[in-house]
């Protein structure tokens, strides 16, 4: 359904895509994983045809981006990052313009408005001038906004930044009932909780390069251990570091901390705390790590999703 | 406190608008207003009023009469026939001409009333009485500088007295003589003020005076400067304000999810130029009828035309607006510009100041500004009474429109420059 080939993109001589490659099935939720200045909003961009590619081919169902963008533009919805509503105007005056640019006809755009304003929960402040929204519901209206034309591939870009629990979990639920009723839906986040909440595939992004790709089961098991012990230390230095690292068959650093992978917690724990004392490295945090997409990022790249 | 002080002022002159506003606009209004106002240069001298000039009579004593007028500081002649005099001024690039007519020569020698007459355009009758009081003292002085004065006295008594008799003239001649020792000496004793008084009540020196483009309203001149001049003026302000709407969409994300639609991104420009044209034609609408409701201004004489001109105002100021918006980065950046060039072009078009009190090489440069065409057109709608099909008012009318055009084509390039740059 979606083939990204090759794509590369530099801003100012800045590599921002460094040849990404992905494809997502039908009625896939496919998940972008990576931290802020991954690439992700850029694949987003071009991917929805309002920035060009460097190089590379992006095809969307039967169209290519290069050679029918405006085909494109039909079948997908966007949820940008900001909240692009026009606060003077109500709510429903709102997705009434939005889904127009769609050319969807009057008394259908209507219905289409009312039954997406009953989903998000927003109903009774369908005519509250969305400036008068708190940032939560705003979020709701923004993702609305881009279902109008009932689009067969939608692209959220990190759709609940900034967001209070409750409307993210009715944002979620939104998202489980548009999987399943068949959309495909590409998502990006910085959250781990939210693509291993409901995405079918993650592909894990960093520095303009996807590293790793798979469900979240094929992800966790690039990873051979069961948890992994993150120390941080007072006075590391290059030396230490490297001795600390000699004594362990799998460590990483990352700034003050190193990362230990551990098949067994307890006793692994006791050998470490050891061998620090020998060395003479001070101890000021421990913290021991279940696998999850964390600490997969973590052990591909040595540094947190948040960084 | 100084610690403080000093933050503020580092701020001040960092800011570029704080710097446009309070050195920059200045500067430029006050040089505009200093050349208008003819303080400048080393004479100080007031700018000359160009008068046409058609000397039918075509003697030396007129041709002579054409050099004693010129030599005056406030007009400068310029001689033409008498066609394209009228033809100047209907279009309304004069305000009037002076026209020598037949007999002028023998008028003077007869010492008769002189022939000469002011046709003038009623629009600009603050110009033309500028006019009319510079040349009445020296049309008076003329036939005491270009004749045998005495002669003339002589005549000039006779005709006065209304005596054809031949012996009774003699008589009035030898006497003249001594009337002539009388004034010459009033003359030479008097100031130059009274000098001319004393040759005007003796002599006469009035000027015909003709209305060739007439206006309905006799009282309206001053109003329609102040409705039309402030009207424009205001309007490039408004359209400003809308321009900077699709900054504001840049600003807000809404423009980048306008092109997530199948919209053509050129349209997001025309739309915005649409509701500036709209709003502007409303503004416009607006200022007319209260000028004419508070006012008495008459606006119904000609509303077609009315109509006319105040579209195609919209649609030059819109463009303005639109262009504005598309060079500039910020709304800041465009707060900046749009002042300083809006209060120039004001000033210079006719806005601030009637065009008439502006050095001629500033009336040329008037017509760079959308102010000086949608003016005119007001003009020409409720001074001049021109029709919507006369060749002036349809000539200014193009001139706005190819503004609007050109102002278009180049938004439209910007645009895509600037605005669309999602980089």
């Amino acid at each position: 359904m979606i083939e990204v080939k090759s794509l590369t993109k530099s801003y100012n001589g800045r590599k921002a895509l460094k040849g990404i490659n992905f494809t997502i099935q039908t009625g896939e939720l496919y998940g972008l994983l990576g931290p802020n200045g991954a690439g992700k909003t850029t694949i987003i961009s071009i991917m929805s045809s309002i920035l060009d590619a460097d190089s590379g081919e992006v095809t969307i169902g039967r169209y290519n981006l290069s050679t029918d963008a405006k085909s494109v533009k039909k079948v997908i919805g966007v949820v940008p990052q900001e909240i692009a509503l026009y606060n003077e105007l109500t709510a429903y005056e709102n997705l009434l313009f939005w889904g127009g640019l769609y050319q969807v006809p009057g008394k259908e755009l209507s219905n289409r408005a009312n039954e997406l304003l009953n989903l998000f929960g927003l109903e009774d402040r369908k005519n509250d001038k969305v400036g008068n929204y708190s940032g939560g519901m705003k979020r709701r209206i923004n993702i609305a906004a881009a279902l109008l034309h009932r689009p067969k591939v939608l692209f959220m870009d990190e759709p609940t930044v900034g967001i209070d629990p409750q409307s993210r979990n009715l944002i979620f639920e939104m998202i489980e009932k548009l999987h399943s009723q068949g959309m495909t839906i590409v998502y990006t986040t910085h959250y781990m909780e939210e693509a291993e909440r409901f995405c079918n595939r993650i592909g894990i992004i960093d520095n303009g390069q996807i590293i790793a790709e798979g469900t979240l089961d094929e992800l966790k098991s690039t990873i051979s251990t069961k948890e992994i012990i993150n120390i941080t230390f007072s006075n590391i230095n290059e030396e230490k570091a490297n001795e600390i690292k000699s004594f362990w068959s799998d460590a990483k650093q990352s700034d003050t901390s190193i990362l230990f992978k551990s098949s067994n917690v307890k006793f692994d724990l006791s050998k470490l705390v050891l061998k620090c004392n020998q060395i003479g490295l001070d101890i000021t945090n421990v913290e021991i790590m279940k696998v999850n997409l964390e600490t997969i990022f973590l052990n591909l790249t040595g540094k947190q999703l948040r960084d | 406190m100084i610690r403080l002080a000093v933050k503020d002022l580092r701020l001040f002159f960092r800011d570029r608008r704080s710097m446009i506003l309070t050195f920059a606009i200045p500067i430029v209004l006050m040089t505009i207003f200093a050349f208008a106002f003819g303080g400048v240069g080393k004479t100080r001298q007031s700018n000359k009023i160009t008068l046409l000039v058609s000397d039918l009579d075509n003697t030396p004593l007129s041709k002579k009469a054409i050099l004693q007028l010129d030599s005056l500081k406030s007009i400068q002649l310029q001689a033409v026939t008498l066609e394209e005099a009228e033809e100047s001024i209907k279009k309304g690039n004069r305000s009037c001409v002076l026209v020598i007519h037949i007999g002028f020569s023998d008028s003077l020698i007869k010492g008769a009333e002189l022939p000469l007459e002011l046709r003038y355009d009623e629009a600009r009758g603050i110009e033309v009485g500028l006019i009319q009081q510079s040349l009445v003292p020296t049309i008076a002085m003329l036939p005491f500088n270009l004749l045998n004065s005495k002669q003339m006295i002589g005549n000039r008594l006779a005709r006065m007295a209304g005596i054809n008799d031949p012996k009774a003239k003699e008589a009035i001649k030898t006497q003249s003589d001594h009337l002539y020792d009388a004034i010459s000496d009033g003359i030479l004793r008097s100031g130059k003020r009274d000098k001319v008084n004393i040759a005007s009540n003796f002599m006469g020196g009035d000027i015909k005076m003709t209305k060739l483009v007439r206006s309905t309203n006799d009282n309206q001149l001053g109003l329609i400067q102040a409705v039309a001049g402030t009207a424009v003026m205001w309007l490039l302000f408004s359209v400003v304000g809308v321009g900077m709407s699709i900054l504001d969409e840049k600003h807000e994300g809404t423009l980048t999810r306008l092109l997530y639609t199948p919209t053509n991104p050129v349209n997001i420009l025309f739309s915005k130029m649409i509701s500036a044209n709209v709003i502007s034609i409303l503004q416009l609408l607006i200022m007319f009828l209260f000028a004419s409701l508070a006012f008495g201004l008459e606006i119904y004489s000609n509303l077609g035309g009315m109509l006319i001109n105040i579209i195609a105002t919209a649609f030059a100021c819109s463009s303005f607006g639109i262009l504005l918006a598309s060079l500039a980065k910020n709304r800041s950046q465009v707060q900046g510009l749009s002042i300083l060039i809006i209060l120039v072009m004001s000033a210079i078009g006719g806005s601030m100041i009637p065009l008439i009190f502006m050095p001629s090489f500033m009336q040329k440069i008037a017509v760079v500004s959308v102010n000086y065409w949608s003016i005119q057109g007001f003009y020409d709608i409720f001074w001049r009474n021109f029709s919507i099909f006369n060749p002036t008012f349809i000539s200014r009318i193009s001139v706005l429109i190819l503004i609007g055009i050109i102002l278009n084509i180049l938004a439209v390039i910007m645009f895509k420059k600037n605005i669309l740059k999602l980089t």
